[in-house]
């Protein structure tokens, strides 16, 4: 063991030594090493934004690219960054009602018999190049959902333009917007009376480079378009289609085609972790107050772990009781809303022959008095929101301000209490001895749908049903369409449309599943769809709201809970129920 | 040989032939790739559908898409590799590319951490077998082994980072903490160094004074905010490194591989002060030119100082100059933690592969890598350190009652002879095969490690493109996992008949 104490006392020598020496720090004050830039300022005007950085993450996917326009980059990943880059006339506010961007321009109805909509854009709105926005770029944005190359297989027509709004807007407004070359004003006219109008995208991307990179002029663009001259606009159509598309993750498209039209422009883009936002210096509006926005490609559940850690500083998580819990566990440094968000939960009957409660509506009857709305609220959603209710509609949500004079007037709160008595004597009045078995699908896995079919079943089995849990990871690729179901429990996203609902609760709408079919119904909805009268549209909707009770089309049964959190230190962070997300106002967020 | 290979790879071929085409098959029946899309009351939900059916070539019957793909990748033969887009038109060789960085960035360092750690624990345990140290590290690496990945990943980010950041904002350590911090790693090493009562006791004594005074002296000075090394410590260190791998693999009697190592030493202390103005503003290319170049120093010193060890003399000379040069490169970075903390404050992050932003000079960008990088690393190497040591255990407890041992141990060898010459060689020869393998699987990425650090490597691709049932980016991910596992089996086996003679018969 000679050899080891030689080496023990080698280590304590030396270990002394380290002790002595290690104790060097390095002098802060002698060579400046934090002189390095800190963030390089990304100089605004002098009032302008700051030079700080905003942290936020949507959700680990990539942004997509530039023209989020496309079938394949449409999506609130996209959106939410690309919203802040082009703003159009109208936005959606925290309540989910849509508004006029008076910054941008301005839209007023002028005409409603023909519809006719004016648009003026704001004099100074350039884009960020400086080249003026104008109506060339309406022009276009109508060009781009006008025209059809040619036929499927099955009748349908191709797009010229691989469009996201289809041909639909090129249909309502079949001569396009009148104006003229380079000005500010123009006016749409509508065939037919269209309440959506103000959520019409009238210009979207920039016209002039559209044409620059296709190799033809504005001018011949415009005569093209006015001609309708399929081959001569195609290779405009072929640059709109990829050439504002960003395959390749963390090259940014060249500055000079990804034009800006909002507060905000792209700073940098690091693939796979997270793109950034600076201020665009030639934004006429209101200056950002935030010099940086940065968006993290980070799980969600992730989200609250990073937020505490300053990793990110706005938050809209997976709203679940254990991340309100976690959040609430941090404290006063971050701030936490809750919200409803524009999803809602429904039970939908089937309508088609040989589904248990197609045919009597006594029985349907009976299946709405033993859902347990109320419980299933409480236990489910009460615990992320606590003041979560019920919903009584289908087409405005409890947060919105008619919602309370439509409920009242359309439903008399038949269905809010569970009524067991009152269900079986319903069943014994369809004529029916035997229990009646109900298949309520869902898609799995989803443990919410599942505890609330099992909610069901506690209550309905004791008035003489029995509830087969049909839960189905194939749920919405077969069941649904084949019909292949009794009760069908999933939720419809909200899109803040007058009119979308027509889809699913008209006879032959394209998304009436359930094979429901009223003409009362349908009349309404053609009604509502074809005035631009606020009034006549809410008595539309009330009618159809009391006659989907009365036929009991299906049961409403809450809007799914949002939570958002930020960091305390954060000014004017509002949360928002609609699409947008909680950045529909990130220029005004500062610290 | 060459037969054999080709045979082999043949084979493998056909195997990744095959197996393509069932993943394929499955990962297209997984689930319904427009789910998303069927609960949207959006007004264009058909264009949408219709342009999600277009691109992903839905309306195709499911051979002709995998055909298609097929064709794709066999362009990849020709120069010409299309791996298909996923289904936002995103290109699914440049998703491929950019995730197989992050990945290679996320598991190098942890797997070769693994390794080192593994190995050396190993055969610490197998030398100290059935002691406390034994039972305690069996204990240990079984529970890593066992931990589910996202628990410990919470408690990571919030131990390692949360309250880490909120502590180096103001670094205190109190007299109690220090205690307690020294009593743990006394009671540790003393049972790592083994031995009689009293050598235990001073041992234990030794380490908890020295972990004690040290904790309360760091304090004291402020050191934790604006450490530095200096240029005794890197010298001392890497002498005492020196004459360690000298005393443990040759044996402080050979005289030359002595001085040769120390030569080094001297050779690495002039360099490091002339070098010091080059390394102020280095890059990657530098370093990697000057750590060459340090090998190729310290071969040239052992080839000099030789005589009849030359070999041996190379070998650890060059060891020593890199172990050298690590220290000179730790010392460049320790010193910029003080500039790295005010450009961000709280360091450790619980997100991300890099700062979005971040702008400092090499070492402080160096160090933000490193914050980013140090807890998946630890999750990864505690998880993977098992396996490891295990083995390594097992073997060299199996290699140390071979007969062949008990002779060299009876011709009066000494012990760290017997165990450094004789056990350990052999005992790596298992060992190798597992890291081959280890390696072709940590390609593949951790998928749940990347996904609670948000590091979108292989593995997250991997998985996204299953939830979205999308088998473009799932087949890449395919290729590159089942392409490795194929190339390393072959690697491990030609590895195997390189290290052990006879099987090469």
């Amino acid at each position: 063991m000679k050899i080891n104490r030689k080496i023990l006392g080698g280590v304590a020598v030396l270990s002394a030594a380290t002790l002595v020496l290690a104790a060097c720090t390095s002098d802060p004050e002698g060579e400046e090493t934090s002189e390095s830039p800190t963030a390089e300022a990304t100089t605004g005007s002098a009032a302008g934004p700051n030079d700080d950085t905003i942290l936020i993450s949507v959700g680990e996917d990539e942004w997509a690219g530039y023209n989020n326009m496309t079938p394949d980059t449409y999506s609130t990943y996209n959106s939410v960054v690309n919203d802040r880059v082009r703003e159009t006339f109208t936005y959606f506010d925290e309540e989910s009602a849509i508004q006029i961007n008076e910054e941008f321009g301005n839209v007023e109805l002028i005409s409603e018999d023909p519809m006719v909509v004016e648009y003026t854009i704001a004099e100074d709105a350039v884009w960020s190049d400086g080249t003026p926005i104008t109506y060339d770029d309406a022009l276009l944005t109508w060009a781009a959902q006008k025209f059809a190359d040619g036929e499927n297989e099955d009748g349908t027509p191709v797009q010229l333009f691989n469009h996201v709004g289809g041909l639909d807007y090129g249909e309502r407004v079949p001569a396009g917007p009148q104006g003229e070359p380079g000005g500010k004003t123009f006016t749409v006219e509508y065939t037919n009376p269209f309440p959506d109008y103000l959520l019409t995208t009238v210009i979207d991307l920039p016209a002039h480079v559209a044409a620059e990179q296709s190799g033809v002029s504005l001018e011949d663009m415009a005569a093209a378009i006015a001609a309708e001259d399929i081959e001569a606009l195609r290779p405009v159509a072929e640059f709109w289609n990829t050439g504002w598309l960003s395959p390749v993750p963390g090259e940014l498209p060249d500055p000079s085609i990804a034009l800006s039209s909002g507060p905000y422009t792209y700073g940098s883009w690091e693939a796979g972790q997270s793109i950034t936002l600076v201020p665009n210096e030639n934004w006429w509006g209101t200056p950002p107050a935030t010099g940086n926005l940065t968006f993290r490609f980070a799980a969600a559940d992730t989200h609250v772990q990073a937020l505490q850690n300053g990793d990110l500083n706005v938050i809209e998580p997976q709203a679940t009781v254990d991340t309100l819990s976690q959040l609430e566990a941090i404290g006063d440094a971050v701030t936490v809303g809750t919200y409803d968000t524009l999803i809602w939960e429904h039970l939908d009957i089937n309508f088609k022959e040989g589904a248990a409660l197609a045919e009597s509506q006594e029985l349907r009857e009976a299946f709405a008095m033993c859902v347990p709305r109320q419980l299933i609220v409480d236990n489910l959603i009460a615990p992320m929101n606590p003041e979560a209710g019920i919903m009584n509609a289908r087409e405005v949500f409890p947060f919105q301000e008619n919602y309370e004079e439509i409920v009242s007037a359309s439903y008399d709160g038949r269905y809010d209490e569970v009524d067991i008595e009152g269900a079986a004597a319903k069943i014994a009045e369809a004529g029916v001895t035997e229990p009646v078995q109900v298949r309520i699908g869902y898609n799995t896995p989803n443990p919410r749908r599942t505890d609330i079919v099992a909610l069901i079943k506690d209550s309905c089995d004791q008035a003489g049903f029995e509830i087969v849990d049909n839960g189905n990871a194939d749920f919405f690729g077969v069941d649904l369409t084949a019909g292949d179901f009794d009760v069908a429990l999933y939720a419809w996203s909200g899109s803040g449309q007058i009119a979308s609902g027509q889809n699913i609760y008209a006879s032959d709408g394209a998304q009436n599943v359930t094979g429901y079919v009223n003409e009362d119904v349908d009349a309404a909805w053609d009604a509502l769809t074809s005035t631009l009268d606020p009034e006549v549209q809410k008595e539309q909707t009330i009618i159809i709201e009391g006659l989907l009770w009365d036929t009991l089309f299906g049961i409403p049964l809450f809007a799914h809970p949002g939570v958002a959190a930020w960091d305390s230190t954060i000014q004017g962070v509002v949360p928002t129920p609609s699409q947008s997300g909680i950045v529909w106002n990130a220029e005004e967020w500062v610290r | 040989m060459t037969r054999y290979i080709l045979r082999r790879l043949a084979i493998s071929f056909g195997v990744l032939f095959v197996g393509s085409f069932l993943l394929y098959i499955m990962v297209i029946n997984s689930g319904d790739p427009l789910e998303d899309l069927r609960q949207s009351t959006a007004s264009n939900r058909d264009v949408l559908i219709q342009g999600r059916i277009d691109t992903m070539g839905l309306d195709l019957p499911w051979y002709q898409r995998y055909w298609d793909w097929l064709t794709g990748v066999a362009g990849c033969f020709t120069g010409n590799c299309d791996l298909g887009t996923d289904q936002t038109g995103t290109d699914v060789l440049s998703m491929l590319e950019q995730a197989a960085t992050a990945t290679l960035r996320l598991v190098t360092i942890a797997t070769f951490a693994a390794i080192i750690i593994g190995i050396i624990v190993g055969i610490l345990t197998a030398i100290r077998q059935y002691s406390g140290f034994d039972y305690a590290v069996t204990f240990l690496t079984f529970l890593f082994f066992s931990l589910p990945v996202f628990w410990a990943a919470v408690l990571l980010k919030e131990y390692g980072a949360i309250r880490f950041n909120d502590w180096i904002a103001d670094p205190q350590i109190s007299v109690l903490q220090a205690f307690i911090v020294g009593a743990v790693l006394a009671f540790i090493l003393q049972a790592v160094m083994g031995g009689s009562m009293r050598r235990r006791l001073f041992t234990a004594g030794a380490t908890g004074a020295f972990s004690v005074i040290a904790l309360l002296y760091f304090t004291y000075v402020g050191w934790w905010r604006s450490p530095a090394l200096g240029p005794v410590i890197v010298i001392l260190v890497s002498l005492a490194f020196a004459v360690g791998l000298v005393a443990l693999f040759a044996g402080l009697g050979k005289r030359r591989v002595l001085y040769a190592t120390l030569t080094t030493v001297g050779v690495g202390s002039v360099l490091y002060f002339a070098l010091a103005p080059l390394l102020e503003e280095p890059n990657w290319w530098l370093l990697l030119g000057l750590l060459v170049s340090a090998v190729v120093v310290g071969l040239v010193v052992g080839y000099f100082w030789g005589g009849y060890s030359r070999g041996q003399a190379m070998a650890m000379s060059a060891i020593t100059a890199v172990f050298m040069a690590g220290m000179t490169f730790a010392d460049h970075l320790v010193y910029a933690w003080h500039g790295f903390l005010e450009l961000k404050p709280r360091p450790i992050s619980t997100i991300g592969a890099s700062t979005p932003n971040f702008q400092g000079d090499f070492w402080e960008t160096t160090l933000d890598w490193g914050t980013q990088l140090i807890l998946p690393t630890i999750l990864l190497t505690l998880i993977s350190v098992a396996t490891y040591s295990r083995y390594t255990r097992s073997s060299m407890l199996e290699t140390m009652n071979q007969d062949y041992v008990r002779t060299a141990r009876s011709k009066g060898l000494s012990e760290r002879t017997v165990i450094t010459k004789h056990a350990f060689r052999n005992a790596l020869i298992p060992i190798t095969t597992i890291i081959a393998l280890d390696f072709a699987a940590l390609i593949g990425g951790a998928v749940i490690t990347e996904t609670v650090f948000g590091w979108n490597g292989m593995g997250a691709m991997f998985r996204e493109g299953l939830d979205h049932v999308d088998p473009n980016p799932v087949m890449a991910f395919f290729l590159v996992t089942g392409t490795a596992a194929v190339v390393m089996n072959l690697v491990a086996d030609l590895a195997y008949a390189s290290l052990d003679p006879r099987i090469r018969r």
